[in-house]
């Protein structure tokens, strides 16, 4: 490495060595199966989770192939509606439980948290091996639930059907409950993370918006699994011993079931795109090369959600028959949500304004994502108005406004950030071309797949359908061919990654122009991810950054920084830098 | 409300879940259809009015700020308070008021009229059946045009869900309570001619009426396209939203609006007691009608339930072990309490029909499925039955 070229006064860590890296410090398969190092978890909850999304995407494959012909094209025969029946309850389940919940805060959250944040590692260790096992257990409910008996209750266990049917539910919902507790050590560790170990100068407001939305995040998460898992065994106990909560045979009340189950999944939703707005606030801001627009609102609109999510779950409800004061109070709260997820978008627009933009693969799933999660919010509004959603409830509009959120907003920022952090998690670069065309058909894969979905909906076609009038035909053949193209899009961007394994080059500390901390260690990290502490400053100032051409690569010119800055003393944790 | 994207949705016949149905919705067919569209027209065009300068507005900046790599930016400026506090207020403005108008629209559907026409709806695994009052039961909903209707709904298994596209309402049908819901349809069902009804059975002769069948018949002025019903109305369609298991997407009936009061009540009383037809007859019309025929088939194939080819006369395994004689004792029981001996191999999912069925109709659906047993000539207590269901009558 030659540093002729380099301005005066610029820093880089270089490229880390065999010892010194987290991959290869250590081998064998226990130093990984018994691994603390929370970067080598991220990376097996990363390994899981994209196999949970591999299956769960076959599944939805298998689904949009089936509904090609209005009377079934792959389910058919005496058996055809069950099996459709199981397909997307599986799909569904694996989708939210094992995908999307954990993807960005436990295999992206855990990789990069400590890191961002300048530490050594989560606060507990420990818990964080543990809950990766627990999701694994949980996966294998799942899993085993699916070669039983089979799943046929969606993925939202509505009963009394669920305390009826006699598919594989108590293995499922146990599976559920498992995860559950993942989920609920995953947001514990990174709330005490970041309470307490911050390095000094890391103050509140230092914190780079991934970490604000991943608190916010952990605070759901803690707060809104118990209650899942309490529903999950109320259930249980209702189809095992008829205790007469949530069957009318037994004098229980199955709309009650509703307000529990809700209660959780509702806040569930933003603990899938609250992280997601963290990387989009990220990638936006590093690929355009400027100051995040609005950085404090940005952070308690994170903040606003997570708490405002708590009020609203009654909208899941509107056709149950509550009350028309508590329908119009639902209504009511459910737009107050909306205020601070525009906000957000906002922001990112205005960021980009006045710009050095780059558009590289992760600024591509950056724009895809503010396409994408606009429509999302947007078709929401039609949901939350009264009078629309008794038409529109379960329907295809429906089913497209959440794929619109979660899909077109949780997986594209998940895949955006794992492009973004690709380079620094393997140390190797990816092609940028074929990771570029790759998000090409990603987005126009998805809008082909679920625009036609809002009419369908609006027309009138209700959903988990097996079969459907021939009227509908052409929308759902249109929604097919997108989702094929979604499909080839999703295979692709996977192939490029690992061609980038084998064949890549290596990764400089800093390819991107990041100012957050983890882009002033070596990729990938080192053990204990800095050698010496960090230089703590403002996560979104770009004035110290050059960019080095014939390295190809950022550095940071300026050596010294003050520690502590002046203007805001007394926001110095109290137990700073994890010092025991 | 997009012109081109109708003419072009015109070019697409199959694109019409109902006829006349514009691109976004079906046929407005109730009071609350039009307000109903108005308010998503609302917040559609309010939507647009956000997403495309939004998009319009991104994709400019990236014509005009992408920039080569190094390049520094522009401008650092982190915030604006005045431009932040401006466009979080403002649009607040307009979702009050699509929640009002929203809510407005609610308050509408949830309170029927005073003296609105009350219909009975019941729904099961996988079928619905209307209580006109009087014991006559029928799975298609009849109604009056702008007449209030109100169903009271329930459900005997699991939570279903009446959505009824064309009046924009759905409601949910939730085991253990009473729901209900109204509204009053603003257009009413065309009926086909006698010759031409006549001409469509004869085309589907030997199979069951097929109501997504679309038809092509002759009117003076040239061919038009229909689905109707198997008595010649056209219709518009009831499905459950609520996902409830195996057949959930094939539970589905049809509303058929008549003009008038008097032509309802004549339709009902057609539709009350069986006349003048033979015992079988009318059993088949009732395996038919009240949902036997989701669940047992007559060709012999498994359905949910056993099917009825040959089953009369015949001896059944129960899960219990035992085995059981199909005879005239047995399949009342199986109809008025369907839990009590459940056929080995088979769900306890039947609902009871008790109180629905009159003696008379059971007897008849007794005599039908004699008609389609080899066994049933061996059954001697047949003969007796009927004169003393007639006697009931
Ligand atoms: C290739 C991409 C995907 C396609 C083509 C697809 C397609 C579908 C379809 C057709 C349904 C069934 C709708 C119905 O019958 O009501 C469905 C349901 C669902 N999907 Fe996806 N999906 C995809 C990806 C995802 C992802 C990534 C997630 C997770 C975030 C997800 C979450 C769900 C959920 C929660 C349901 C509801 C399941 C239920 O009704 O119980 N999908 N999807
Ligand atoms: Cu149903």
């Amino acid at each position: 490495m030659s540093n002729a070229t380099l301005p005066a006064g610029a820093r880089d860590p270089g490229y880390p060595t065999e010892r010194e890296n987290y991959l290869t410090n250590s081998s064998g398969i226990l130093s990984w199966v018994f691994t603390l190092d929370h970067k080598r978890i991220g990376m097996m909850y990363l390994i899981g989770v994209v196999s949970a999304f591999a299956i769960g995407g076959l599944l939805a494959l298998a689904i949009r192939l089936h509904l090609l012909k209005p009377d079934g094209l792959l389910f058919t025969g005496a058996e055809g509606n069950n099996i459709y029946n199981q397909v997307f309850t599986l799909h569904g389940a694996i989708m939210v439980f094992l995908f999307i919940i954990p993807s960005i805060p436990a295999a992206l959250g855990n990789f990069l948290v400590p890191v961002m944040l300048g530490a050594k590692d989560v606060g507990f260790p420990r818990l964080n091996l543990s809950s990766f096992y627990l999701w694994v257990f949980g996966a294998l409910f799942f899993v085993s639930a699916l070669f039983s008996s089979g799943l046929d209750t969606g993925w939202t266990f509505y009963t009394p059907y669920s305390t009826t049917t006699d598919t594989s539910v108590i293995l499922a919902t146990l599976g559920a409950f498992i995860l559950g507790f993942s989920s609920i050590f995953t947001g514990l560790n990174f709330i005490v993370t970041i309470n307490t170990m911050r390095p000094p100068g890391m103050t509140w407001f230092k914190m780079p918006l991934f970490l604000w939305a991943t608190y916010a995040t952990s605070i759901i998460q803690v707060l809104a699994t118990p209650v899942l898992g309490i529903t999950l065994l109320l259930l249980i106990a209702e189809r095992t011993m008829h205790i007469g909560i949530f069957d009318p045979e037994f004098n229980g009340d199955p709309v009650t079931y509703q307000h529990f189950f809700w209660f959780y999944s509702h806040p569930a939703v933003y603990i899938m795109i609250l992280p997601a707005f963290g990387i989009i606030s990220e990638l936006i801001s590093v690929h355009s090369h400027k100051h995040i627009f609005g950085y404090r609102f940005i952070a308690y609109s994170s903040i606003a959600i997570a708490l405002l999510g708590f009020l609203v779950w009654g909208h899941h409800m509107f056709t149950a028959g509550m009350s028309s004061l508590t329908t119009i109070v639902f209504s009511a709260l459910t737009f107050t949500v909306s205020v601070p997820s525009a906000i957000k978008v906002f922001n990112w627009l205005a960021t980009m304004y006045k710009g050095s933009i780059s558009l590289t693969t992760p600024m591509c799933y950056a724009i895809s994502f503010i396409f994408l999660f606009t429509i999302g919010g947007l078709t929401g509004l039609f949901l939350g108005t009264l009078a629309t959603d008794l038409h529109l409830h379960d329907t295809y509009f429906v089913v497209a406004h959440f794929h619109y959120v979660m899909v077109g907003g949780t997986l594209i920022a998940f895949l955006g950030g794992v492009f973004h952090w690709w380079p620094k998690m393997v140390g190797k670069l990816y092609n940028e071309t074929h990771g570029r065309i790759a998000s090409l058909l990603v987005f126009l894969g998805f809008n082909g797949t679920f625009l036609p979905q809002f009419v369908l909906g609006s027309r009138g076609m209700p959903r988990r359908y097996a079969t459907y009038d021939p009227e509908f035909a052409f929308l759902h053949q249109l929604s097919t061919f997108g989702a094929l193209l979604l499909g080839v899009g999703l295979l692709y961007a996977f192939i490029v990654l690992m061609v980038s394994l084998a064949k890549g080059r290596r990764a400089p500390a800093n390819p991107w122009g990041g100012v957050t901390l983890e882009w002033q260690c070596t990729s990938p990290p080192p053990y204990y991810n800095f050698e010496r502490p960090p230089v703590v400053g403002d996560p979104y100032d770009f004035h110290n950054l050059e960019w080095d051409a014939e390295n190809e690569r950022y550095v940071m010119t300026e050596p010294e920084r003050k520690l502590v800055p002046e203007s805001t003393p007394d926001e110095v944790p109290a137990h700073a830098g994890g010092q025991k | 409300m997009f012109p081109a994207i109708e003419s072009l949705a015109m070019t697409f016949p199959t694109l019409l879940a109902d006829k006349n149905a514009d691109f976004w919705f079906p046929i407005q067919g109730s009071s609350f259809a039009e307000e109903v569209d108005w308010v998503y027209d609302l917040i559609l065009y309010i939507s647009l009015a956000f997403f495309v300068p939004m998009m319009v507005f991104m994709v400019w900046c990236l014509f005009k700020y992408i920039k080569a790599r190094g390049t520094k930016a522009e401008s650092q400026l982190s915030h604006h308070t005045t431009l932040e506090l401006t466009w979080s207020i403002g649009p607040s403005v307009l979702l009050v008021w699509m929640f009002v108008q929203g809510s407005i629209s609610f308050l509408d559907m949830r309170s029927p009229p005073e003296g609105s026409y009350d219909i009975g709806l019941q729904a099961f695994k996988w079928g619905w059946t209307m209580d006109y009052g009087n014991g006559t039961f029928h799975p298609e909903l009849h109604i009056v045009k702008d007449e209030p209707t109100k169903l009271s709904m329930r459900s005997t298994d699991v939570i279903h869900s009446v959505f009824i596209p064309a009046f924009r309402v759905k409601k949910d049908v939730v085991p253990g309570r009473y729901n209900y819901m109204w509204f009053q349809p603003t257009i009413a069902s065309e009926q086909i001619s006698d010759e031409q009804l006549a001409k469509l059975k004869k085309q589907n002769e030997g199979t069951a009426w097929d109501y997504d069948k679309v038809h092509t018949i002759e009117t003076e002025d040239g061919e038009k396209e229909v689905q109707v019903t198997p008595e010649g109305y056209t219709f518009f369609d009831l499905y459950c939203a609520e996902y409830c298991g195996t057949n959930h997407s094939e539970m589905q009936t049809v509303v058929v609006v008549h003009e008038t009061q008097a032509d309802l009540d004549a339709w009902i009383k057609a539709n009350s007691s069986r006349g003048e037809v033979s015992m079988e007859e009318w059993g088949e019309l009732l395996y038919g009608r009240r949902g036997c025929s989701g669940c047992h088939s007559v060709d012999g194939s498994k359905l949910v339930g056993p099917s009825f080819k040959d089953v009369y006369g015949s001896q059944h395994g129960l899960t219990t072990g035992e085995n059981q004689l199909v005879d005239e004792n047995y399949v009342r029981e199986s109809i008025l309490a369907p839990k009590a001996k459940v056929v080995a191999g088979y769900q306890p999912v039947m609902p009871s029909y008790k109180g629905q069925l009159s003696d008379d109709d059971i007897a008849s659906i007794i005599a039908y499925l004699k008609s389609i047993s080899a066994n049933a000539s061996s059954q001697p207590a047949a003969a007796e039955a009927e004169p003393e269901a007639e006697s009931a009558e």
